[in-house]
């Protein structure tokens, strides 16, 4: 209880570090979406400046934007058309949510049965298998992989290739989230829910190279080292079947690593997913950022999405410290 | 390498295998002038052409020609590497090492600074820091992942160090009267380099993907200069109208140089550490 409290605490002031850190770093942008809005009349642009109160010191300036997003969830107005960026950014971040879910569960199952094949008959093909996942998974760029998917879709599979979360013929008035597939199951809206996979299948696959790769060799590894340990020699000179000294003993011990492991790569890929929704053009949080902040200069785009992000990113490395400690329970005494 | 770890190393054939595949990179970075046969940024008479006697992977949307433009592309992105792993060294390095050393609020300021930077997700990391930096080139790119990967130097070199610290031979130059920072700059940083090493080639990997993924977004050098990742963004924009196979070489040039930096700092890793290897 001792150790959630003081891992909870520590969370605190990192969020305020990285709020301050977003916001100084996006303060030095040079030029904004405002020059160009202004082009023709840049005396009314001081004018708006200081109805925004952008002329106000940086610290007021950072402390009102938390007030808000803190206390209403505002996220501020664009500089484009202000507008609030609040709702657009929260609904990109659903559909990045749902296509990193996905990809996960994919690299989960596929790289962690994998990775304990390759454990218990190391040497064989499966083995083999797994050493090449690992390997082009972290060597091949992303992106690239996404193309190359998209082209054998098309010219093996004869898909059309089309670039939505869902068919856009599908009656969808009444969801009210935009984590479509888990809403589609919860109102047994089936032919949405298949539609939905159909679309994210491929960026899921090219999303999960990363972590497959990751994922399967970490596996291996702490499957092998419980292996070798003293207690597995045990419980087989009890007599257990082989597949229960496996499955029960084995596997239960090394998913402590494989746990934390598979949390980092959450996190990462929250923030990492922006190459593979640029190739998919789904409508993703990362391409948001880039087309509609980067691209646009539309700093509270950049600022609220790349907070979102880092935020989701803490919030889930607590979750898997946490997570941790209930699994193993040497972590809270050494706390 | 003494001998017994360049023996370790020699009998690990996937190193060695990354080595070569790394030392083929090098070779065609550095020869580009005389292995490539055109200018990559001079239009020949052929658009989009098919592989033949004369362009031996053909021609792209622009006229150039793609052999050329892939091995020029091998000095690009392998100078963007270096470059952003030298920046990530000149200013990690002394900071893990100071941090290790000194300890006490040095220290505690130095991570809380790497845990903050670890914090934002590393490719949004480098676009928000080269959205910053304004133009995009080669220089802004460097910079990008070469900042994004300063706090992994800072946490490796500085775990080094408390590693090293407390050991007798520490002890003992100190005990000989030799002065702080002869400690550290003579006795203590030789005794980290060689997980620095290992870490300074497995990120050059990552520095080359990261490029190649800022390009991709639109942050890296201009569209007609020879790079891997412009040269993938063009070929996938023109996807509908190129024959595909345009697609493979400069993705196939980015991975069998980041797999050879994997496989050689894997090997690396084994030779000076038998008890992290696999």
């Amino acid at each position: 209880m001792i150790f959630a409290l003081r891992r909870i605490l520590v969370t605190v002031p990192m969020l305020i570090a990285v709020s301050l850190a977003i916001y100084a770093l996006t303060d030095s942008l040079p030029g904004d979406a405002a020059d160009m809005r202004f082009e023709k009349h840049p005396e009314s642009k001081a004018e708006w400046r200081e109805g925004r109160g952008l002329n106000d010191p940086f610290v007021v300036r950072w402390w009102r934007y938390i007030g808000g997003v803190v206390g209403d969830f505002d996220f501020d107005r664009s500089y484009l058309d202000d507008q609030p960026v609040g709702g657009e950014l929260v609904r990109k971040l659903q559909a990045t949510f749902e296509l990193t879910v996905i990809a996960l569960i994919l690299a989960l199952l596929i790289g962690g049965t994998i990775g304990i094949l390759s454990a218990v008959f190391p040497r064989s093909p499966i083995d083999y298998i797994g050493n090449f996942i690992a390997l082009a998974g972290i060597s091949m760029p992303v992106f690239w992989l996404g193309m190359l998917l998209i082209v054998f879709a098309v010219n093996v599979l004869g898909l059309p290739f089309t670039s939505n979360r869902v068919d856009p013929l599908l009656d969808m008035d009444e969801f009210v989230t935009h984590l479509y597939i888990f809403e589609s199951v919860v109102r047994f809206r089936f032919d949405v829910f298949w539609s939905c996979l159909a679309n994210i299948a491929l960026p899921a696959i090219a999303l999960s190279s990363i972590p497959m790769a990751v994922i399967t060799r970490m596996t291996r590894s702490a499957m092998l080292e419980e292996l070798g340990k003293d207690y597995t020699t045990t419980a087989r000179a009890k007599g257990l079947r082989h597949r229960t000294v496996i499955l029960k003993h084995v596997l239960r011990n090394a998913l402590i690593p494989i746990t934390t492991i598979t949390g980092l790569q959450f996190g990462g890929l929250m923030g990492g997913a922006v190459l593979t929704e640029t190739v998919f053009s789904w409508p993703g949080l990362g391409r948001y950022i880039v087309k509609k902040g980067v691209e646009a200069r539309d700093t509270p785009v950049i600022v609220g999405g790349i907070l979102l992000v880092a935020t989701m990113f803490i919030l889930v490395n607590l979750i898997v410290d946490l997570l941790y400690a209930v699994i193993d329970p040497r972590v809270r005494r050494e706390a | 390498m003494t001998g017994r770890r360049w023996k370790t190393f020699r009998r690990n054939r996937t190193a060695l295998l990354g080595a070569f595949l790394v030392g083929v990179m090098i070779f065609m970075a550095l020869g580009a002038d005389l292995l490539a046969p055109y200018d990559p940024e001079t239009r020949q008479d052929s658009f989009r052409a098919p592989p033949s006697s004369e362009h031996w992977l053909g021609t792209d949307e622009n006229g150039f020609d793609v052999y050329s433009r892939l091995v020029h592309g091998a000095r690009a992105s392998l100078w963007t590497a270096f470059a952003a792993v030298a920046f990530a060294l000149l200013i990690g390095v002394p900071l893990g090492l100071l941090a290790g050393w000194r300890g006490g609020w040095f220290d505690a300021t130095v991570m809380r600074f790497v845990d903050l930077m670890l914090a934002f997700p590393s490719v949004l990391l480098a676009v928000a820091i080269a959205a910053v930096l304004g133009e995009s080139s080669l220089t802004t790119v460097i910079l990008a992942v070469g900042i994004v990967l300063v706090p992994l130097f800072i946490r490796q070199v500085r775990a080094a160090v408390l590693q090293v610290r407390n050991l007798e031979y520490v002890a003992a130059a100190r005990a000989l009267g030799a002065r702080e920072s002869a400690i550290l700059w003579r006795t203590v940083l030789p005794n980290c380099l060689a997980p620095i090493l290992v870490l300074a080639t497995l990120s050059t990997g990552i520095a080359i993907l990261d490029a190649a993924g800022l390009s991709f977004l639109g942050l890296g050098p201009p569209e007609t200069s020879p790079e891997w990742g412009v040269m993938l963004t063009k070929a996938f924009r023109y996807l509908r109208h190129a024959e595909q196979w345009i697609l493979l070489p400069p993705g196939l040039a980015i991975s069998f140089t980041v797999l050879g930096f994997n496989l050689l700092g894997d090997g690396l890793r084994d030779a000076f550490d038998p008890r992290q290897s696999s």
